[in-house]
């Protein structure tokens, strides 16, 4: 398989290729004062019917990318193009009222002044009376809020709040809907089910979307491809698996899921760690040093008598078992077990490593 | 003090027995004049039926509809500008227009009465540009007691809708612009209705403000239900008369009350939710920059900027002329010694009813609450108008007191004090004192240790509230003082009466002076300077 390099733009998910691009950055800055996160040479496209997330740690820009896209905050550098037409270069801004994109904001912003329904409406003014009735109406059919239309918002929950929230987006159909950590104010179950229905509605009404998360879950969950971002900068771009199988920096590695670095050294074309020999996949020249990435799910643990490694500590997660194991350095690794297999704590295990899953990351310039 | 098992405090009863007893005291002035009005013989209705009250009700009703109007053009208009666009000295402008509130209506009056009275600066500059024969209205018609009014009061509505462009949910925009509402839709078909509670309570204070104003009517002899009472009490002693428009003023003013509190039920729902975000400020363009500068610098000149100058200029020759004088600091003492005896008493007898409503929120204690609250719908004539009743009945070895002068202040501005008082004792959460309790202490040391100091400011904040409107108040002062006891703003109404601009201008000048820190004490406890 090959390696990533960092910042590397993969479209390996041939089946977007052949269709419009909706969406595109093109190099975008934003660079502002102290208190808001500025965005450095981001570039993505999205096509339609696409769903990209943008995933980092909060901090990392993805919501000024957002609003960037929206219109919200002027680029400092580079541009941003909707449907082919040039919506954001610097000293030029459309306003985002003219650029057919829909929001759906962490806290759903719904006006409180007004009914479920002529919050759906409110995109809807330069429809004939009648015309806006119907599309309300069959757009809260789709999301299942028909009874509802006559309440306010304070009298919905959470998750149907969210619901009308969507649903004032997408009855404008736009080119692309933006989604603000759209979940983080729901319960994790209702956070769940409302996950599986949304990527469902976005299906069916072929809606290319940008979402924001800082849950890498929601990511796997929700998107197509993703677009990791860390201190302002598009640390990779790829579809799920890729992202966490092949990390293009320990950053993502470590960001997207729980994973462990064991320091090596290259000899005789293959990678020498404590915990065993590894193939040099990236082509290292010998001598070099390296860390290998490994996710614990890589890592099997057989209890032998007269191992060096032994159990430090287990986690029951409920599906899995987690067992952080000690080596001899005093470094840690962890593994992860059937939710049945139970070993008790000090027991001595040999270390069986799935290496067709490893990583390699070059320990002068990544760590 | 109690250290035994029990948890009950010793005196609830004979707390709620004073608080009862101050509540009947407090609405004692009310209930007597409604008495006195419904009590009259029936021909004095007829008479002041078809003579005087269809021609006062109207005229007060318009002066209210018009300042109204003029408040809220100014003040939405004013703190849109400050909240949301930016330009050079916008940070000065915010706070500086709030300054109006430290000029009392007859001050103001006054000065207008000077400025656009025959003769007057502006109208010699009018002459100048229209020939001699140009004559502008004269302020001593409706239009003047609006225009003054106006922008005495517009800071009201001004603080308010400011405070709630700022607390407004900044999402609600963006989603709006997201559905593709332009900026002018977005501000009027979202922010503005989400305002709409901010902006009735800022106009309804305005209102209050204005139906129960003396001073600016009086001195600009425009006829409304509160000058009537006035007059109907000094020029005709009429008491009889003059309870039935006090009655009418009352249920005006409830009418008011009634619909605001009417309305914010209403409008319950328009909570604004989610995370803070400040707004961003759009700077203007160079010609917006002018045009702001211009509109802005407009209104504070002429609701603050003028008229401070021309009180300093007419001090500084009455000065020089030797009319600050010995008198002249008796008046100051006058004032300075009932104001901070009314104060005192107000903050005294404002403690146990506060105290119990937020502690002991029973049936009774809220009721006395409200009740103290009375004072509000009784404007200062009327609660004077009063006063001179029952004392002169029950207790007629008082009249002319100072002691009846003192009553009459905490009786009109103990409800103010109390707004201020209440939500600092409901701060203090009942399970501090709880806590303090279960470590030992007694009601008593609870409360000296724990609970004092923590509604210190919130006191402090109400003395010095009551002790200025009780400074600046005139027409129950004009009624009830002992003869030849005058305050200052006694001085300034007589002086400004004759039309003795400058000897009025040191006593003005102080009490706009003394005001003004306190104004700014009273904001920077909610000013989000975003």
């Amino acid at each position: 398989m090959p390696s990533h390099e960092p910042n590397q733009r993969s479209t390996n998910s041939s089946h977007d290729q052949h269709r419009p691009t909706v969406l595109e950055l093109r190099h975008v800055s934003c660079v502002y004062g102290a208190d808001r996160p500025a965005i450095t040479d981001i570039s993505f496209v999205a096509h339609e019917g696409e769903i990209v997330c943008l995933l980092g740690p909060s901090g990392c820009g993805k919501t000024t990318t957002l609003r960037a896209i929206a219109g919200f905050e002027p680029v400092t550098a580079g541009e941003i193009r909707l449907e082919g037409r040039l919506v954001s270069a610097p000293g030029d801004l459309v306003p985002t009222e003219q650029r057919r994109i829909g929001m759906v904001f962490q806290e759903y912003a719904l006006f409180p002044h007004l009914r479920v329904q002529d919050n759906v409406a409110f995109g809807l003014q330069h429809l004939s009376a009648g015309e806006r009735a119907t599309q309300v109406r069959v757009m809260l059919e789709m999301v299942g809020l028909t009874d509802l239309a006559a309440r306010y918002p304070h009298e919905l929950s959470g998750g149907q709040q969210q619901r009308v929230a969507l649903a004032r987006a997408l009855v404008q159909k736009p080119a692309v809907l933006l989604l603000d950590e759209p979940f983080s104010n729901l319960d994790p179950d209702m956070a769940g089910r409302m996950r599986e229905d949304l990527h469902d509605l976005l299906r069916r009404t072929k809606t290319t979307a940008v979402l924001v998360t800082h849950d890498h879950d929601e990511a796997f969950a929700m998107a197509d491809r993703i677009a990791v971002l860390n201190n302002g900068k598009l640390e990779q771009l790829d579809t799920p698996e890729a992202v966490y199988h092949t990390p293009s920096t320990p950053f993502v590695a470590d960001f997207v899921g729980q994973a462990d670095f064991i320091p090596g050294t290259i000899e005789n074309g293959t990678v020498e760690t404590e915990i065993g020999q590894f193939p040099n996949q990236a082509g290292y020249r010998s001598g070099a040093q390296v860390v290998v990435m490994i996710r614990p799910d890589d890592i099997h643990i057989v209890p032998a008598a007269k191992s060096f490694a032994h159990i430090v500590a287990r986690q029951f997660h409920g599906s899995e078992n987690l067992y952080t194991i000690g080596l001899p350095s005093g470094r840690v690794v962890h593994s992860s077990e059937p939710s049945t297999t139970v070993h008790p704590v000090g027991t001595p295990v040999e270390l069986q490593v799935n290496a067709t899953h490893t990583v390699l990351f070059d320990r002068n310039t990544h760590l | 003090m109690n250290h035994t098992a029990t948890v009950k405090p010793a005196l609830p009863n004979s707390l709620s027995l004073v608080a009862v007893t101050v509540v009947g005291l407090l609405c004692l002035p009310l209930a007597y004049v409604t008495h006195m009005a419904l009590t009259a013989d029936a021909a004095i209705w007829s008479r002041l039926w078809t003579t005087r009250i269809p021609e006062l009700l109207f005229n007060t009703t318009a002066l209210a509809l018009g300042v109204a109007a003029g408040t809220l053009l100014l003040g939405v208009s004013l703190a849109w500008l400050v909240s949301r666009r930016e330009f050079p000295g916008r940070r000065i402008w915010e706070w500086a227009l709030v300054l109006p509130l430290a000029i009392p209506t007859y001050v103001l009056a006054y000065i207008y009465s000077h400025l656009l009275g025959a003769g007057g600066p502006v109208e010699s500059a009018w002459q100048m540009l229209a020939g001699p024969d140009g004559h502008l209205p004269s302020p001593h018609s409706y239009a003047g007691v609006t225009l003054v009014m106006t922008l005495d009061t517009f800071p009201f509505v001004y603080l308010l809708t400011r405070a709630a462009f700022l607390n407004l949910n900044v999402s609600y925009e963006e989603v709006a612009r997201a559905c593709g509402a332009s900026r002018t839709g977005t501000l009027f078909r979202i922010m503005l209705p989400l305002m709409r509670p901010a902006i009735v309570a800022g106009l309804s204070l305005v209102v209050l403000y204005v139906v129960s104003d003396f001073g600016a009517v009086s001195l600009l002899r425009y006829q409304t239900l509160t000058y009537a009472v006035y007059q109907q009490i000094t020029g005709r002693y009429d008491p009889t008369a003059a309870s039935i428009l006090s009655l009418l003023l009352v249920v005006v003013a409830l009418i008011f009350l009634v619909a605001e509190r009417w309305f914010r039920q209403q409008s319950r729902f328009f909570q604004t939710t989610g995370r803070y975000r400040a707004p961003a400020r759009r700077p203007c363009s160079p010609l917006g920059t002018a045009l702001a500068t211009i509109y802005t610098i407009g209104v504070f000149a002429a609701s603050f900027g003028i008229p401070a100058l021309l009180l300093i200029q007419w001090s500084l020759s009455a000065i020089a002329s030797g009319a600050v004088d010995v008198r002249f600091f008796g008046f100051v003492w006058n004032s300075a010694f009932l104001s901070s005896l009314a104060a005192t008493v107000a903050v005294l007898i404002g403690l146990p009813l506060a105290y119990l409503a937020s502690r002991r929120p029973s049936r009774l204690n809220l009721l006395c609450l409200q009740a103290a609250y009375a004072g509000y719908v009784l404007p200062g004539p009327v609660g004077a108008l009063a006063l001179l009743a029952i004392v002169s009945h029950l207790a007629p070895f008082w009249y002319g007191t100072a002691a009846v002068l003192v009553i009459a202040y905490v009786v009109h501005f103990l409800p103010a004090g109390l707004q201020s008082m209440e939500p600092a004792l409901q701060q203090v959460t009942p399970n501090l004192e709880e806590a303090s309790r279960s470590l030992g202490f007694g009601t008593a040391a609870t409360l000296r240790h724990v609970t004092l100091p923590l509604v210190r400011d919130g006191f402090i904040a109400a003395w010095v509230l009551m002790f200025l409107q009780s400074m600046k108040e005139l027409p129950a002062t004009l009624l009830l003082r002992p003869v030849g006891f005058d305050t200052l703003a006694v001085r300034v109404w007589l002086e400004a009466s004759e039309e003795y601009y400058q000897l009025a201008a040191p006593s003005a000048l102080l009490i706009v002076i003394m005001t003004i820190p306190a104004i700014l004490l009273l904001l920077s406890k909610d000013w989000r300077a975003a």
